[in-house]
């Protein structure tokens, strides 16, 4: 009772609610930018939430964390281009919506499956979160090895394209972490003689470079000047008794669908979103109407696309393994603030995981009020000009990594990583598994020197978690290069088929 | 994370043309081209940076030398494996070059927007210690604006003031952070 009240009470306090309010905001104008990812949002945002208690930082960054989940449909519905990638199956019945002069509903439906899918989530997270940690307290250091192994193979296998670019991207991450003080011994490694490289590069600044600077960047690079067409016809807002029975089943499906696929470590909410749609399609009685406006088919795929919130925070906080691209930020955010996600988390702050989820439920609670009563306001934003909102990401980014540590050095880092990541985002080498191999490579590091210096390297495989994570790991590597083979052969096989009985009548 | 596959995730997309961030449909424009050089020059990027891997951790001086699961043996060992990856993945980009119809196409004019930010960053880095952060921001954030298609004295005098007063405001009145 005590952990609850304790818990609750940094909620009461004014200036967390003010970041509340302010994380809100932040959260809901980045999701209804186009381009503008959540990813990015929270990013740049860790530079000068740094600088606040850990409570207040949360704050901020988790309300930025939900609210982007609202903003994110308003473009997908209106001028179907989705606010960040977890908005891309709301494009799919939410503009053929729009387009038949619903969008007002569209709108409204979207709001109340959103926060009904984050709700369901986080009653998930409630329930399973702690004894999820409790199993991981019981690992040694040959199951941690295994677990972050594990991580790191489905982020590979989700964000690349090319698994073998996958796997080298992680491996660089991996080995920027070794940059620094050997974390069993203390040896220095690829230091060079630079006293800032001794505590290894600053991982805000690297993260804000690899998914801030990086995609603006990357807009910056490919922009073509077009003329934004939002649907202007909004028509009625409430949904009908009718059109909410309606949207009850594909509801059930999409809560179940997004808070297990936010589970997977690294699945996010873009995913979710379109496994939702095409089950409900599946499901559905009337599946024709699937993509040409069906309120089902935007019901599954908003719910399922926002129900992946407390999936993906039940793997952050109980396992220390980023649930997703927003939560590997998170974890580099606290572990500045001295909090180390993971099970000791659930021992040593019982209370702090009673306020984050405090936090996620009134952002989500406040998130609809907002979304509700200032929708027609936010429509308009999407006339903002796009110099402005370039020129305040770059300024925001530069002096939110210089206040990380009042130092030019960790802002050219940033600048760098920013330039690496544009090169390695056009030749398909995806951040993801660099960010999550910098931030778990001493974790991994550690725990694999130790199990091999102690048990030996068998222990790898005859502890029965560690084995099934490992194979788990090798299975997710391999499953979408099996997938992508059998694809080919199915596209060939067409193909060879007129030869093949060209051949036979020859 | 998953930026890199939103456009191909997304159904609607016909081949070869990606959707656009801040389009509608009607507005498609192209994907980026497949390249075999560009594959073989990141390829060849790769190798160079796990070889220098491999072989700076060969390097790394010990406070005690005890062999076996060292301080080196980690990096090296990421910088061998790395090192046959980065092979493989050469022999892949040379045979077989990756489609990137996942992306947009870049522009000629993008890419000098990108060159011309990334100098004014660098630019403003410099200039920030020496004639501090309240004369070097208008000045940066202009020229920004006005790299980014922003005209007319409203907008370029005005954004700027406004902005660099709100930062100065928040950072260095609220958080106490030195700018």
């Amino acid at each position: 009772m005590n952990v609850l009240v304790d818990g609750l009470a940094p909620l009461l306090d004014p200036t967390v609610l003010v970041c509340l309010l302010a994380g809100l905001l932040v959260g809901t104008l980045v999701g209804a930018f186009p381009g503008v990812t959540g990813s990015m949002a929270v990013a740049l945002a860790a530079g000068f939430t740094l600088t606040l208690e850990p409570v207040q930082g949360l704050a901020v960054l988790l309300t930025i964390y939900v609210g982007a989940n609202y903003g994110d449909r308003i473009p997908s519905i209106l001028v179907n281009t989705p606010g960040t990638p977890a908005a891309i199956a709301t494009t799919l019945d939410g503009y053929p919506l729009a387009k038949q002069g619903k969008a007002g509903l569209a709108l409204v439906a979207s709001s109340f499956v959103t926060t009904g899918g984050i709700l369901v989530s986080m009653a998930v997270f409630l329930l399973a979160a702690r004894p999820i940690a409790q199993l991981a307290l019981n690992f040694g250091p040959a199951e941690m090895f295994a677990l972050v192994v594990f991580g790191l193979t489905v982020m590979i296998s989700i964000s690349s394209r090319s698994i073998l670019k996958g796997v080298i991207a992680g491996i660089g991450g991996l080995a920027i972490a070794t940059v620094g003080r050997d974390p069993v011994t203390g040896d220095e490694r690829f230091v060079f003689g630079v006293n800032d490289l001794n505590s290894g590069l600053p991982f805000i600044a690297v993260i804000i470079g690899l998914f801030g600077i990086a995609e603006l960047f990357d807009q910056l690079l490919v922009h073509r000047a077009h003329v934004l067409r939002p649907i202007s016809s909004l028509g009625r807002w409430w949904p009908t008794r009718g059109e909410l029975a309606q949207m009850r089943k594909p509801f059930a499906l999409g809560s179940v669908i997004g808070t297990v696929v936010g589970i997977v470590p690294a699945a996010g909410g873009d995913i979710a979103g379109l496994i939702g749609w095409d089950r409900a399609k599946r499901m559905s009685k009337e599946p024709e109407k699937f993509g040409k406006g069906s309120l089902e088919g935007l019901a599954a795929a908003d719910t399922s696309s926002s129900a992946t919130l407390g999936g993906s925070l039940t793997t952050t906080m109980a396992l220390g393994i980023p649930g997703d691209s927003v939560m590997a930020v998170m974890i580099g955010s606290m572990v500045i603030w001295g909090l180390q996600p993971g099970p000791s988390l659930f021992s040593n702050d019982p209370e702090l995981v009673v306020t984050i989820a405090a936090i996620m439920i009134v952002a989500t609670v406040l998130s609809l009020g907002i979304s509700l009563v200032r929708m027609r306001g936010m429509v308009r934003l999407l006339d903002l000009p796009h110099h402005f909102l370039w020129a305040g990401i770059l300024i925001f980014c530069v002096v939110g990594t210089y206040t990380t540590t009042n130092s030019m050095y960790t802002v050219w880092v940033m600048l760098g990583s920013g330039v690496l990541g544009l090169a390695m985002k056009r030749t398909g080498f995806p951040a993801g598994p660099v960010v999550l191999g910098l931030l778990l490579g001493p974790l991994a590091e550690a725990n694999l020197r130790r199990t091999l210096l102690i048990d030996g390297p068998t222990a790898l495989v005859t502890q029965p978690i560690s084995a099934v994570l490992l194979v788990l790991a090798l299975v997710g590597l391999a499953t979408p290069i099996v997938a992508r083979v059998r694809a080919s052969r199915r596209a060939e096989a067409p193909s060879e088929r007129p030869r093949a009985a060209a051949g036979r009548s020859r | 994370m998953n930026e890199a596959r939103h456009s191909q995730a997304t159904p609607s997309r016909t081949d070869g043309v990606a959707p656009a961030l801040g389009s509608s449909d009607e507005a498609a424009v192209p994907a980026a081209p497949t390249s075999r050089p560009l594959e073989i020059t990141s390829a060849l990027g790769a190798l160079v940076f796990l070889g220098a891997l491999a072989f700076l951790a060969r390097r790394i001086e010990l406070r005690a030398e005890t062999g076996g699961v060292d301080p080196r043996w980690w990096p090296e060992l990421l910088g061998t494996v790395g090192l046959v990856l980065a092979v493989a993945l050469l022999v892949v980009s040379v045979v077989r070059p990756a489609s990137r119809d996942d992306l947009e196409a870049s522009t000629r004019a993008g890419f000098v927007r990108v060159g011309i930010t990334v100098a004014l960053t660098a630019a403003y880095l410099v200039a920030w210690p020496l004639v501090g952060f309240l004369a070097a921001t208008p000045v940066f954030l202009l020229a920004l604006t006005a790299v980014f298609g922003g005209r007319g004295w409203q907008v370029l005098l005005g954004f700027p003031a406004l902005t660099t007063g709100f930062i100065y405001l928040l950072f260095h009145t609220l958080l106490e952070v030195p700018l």
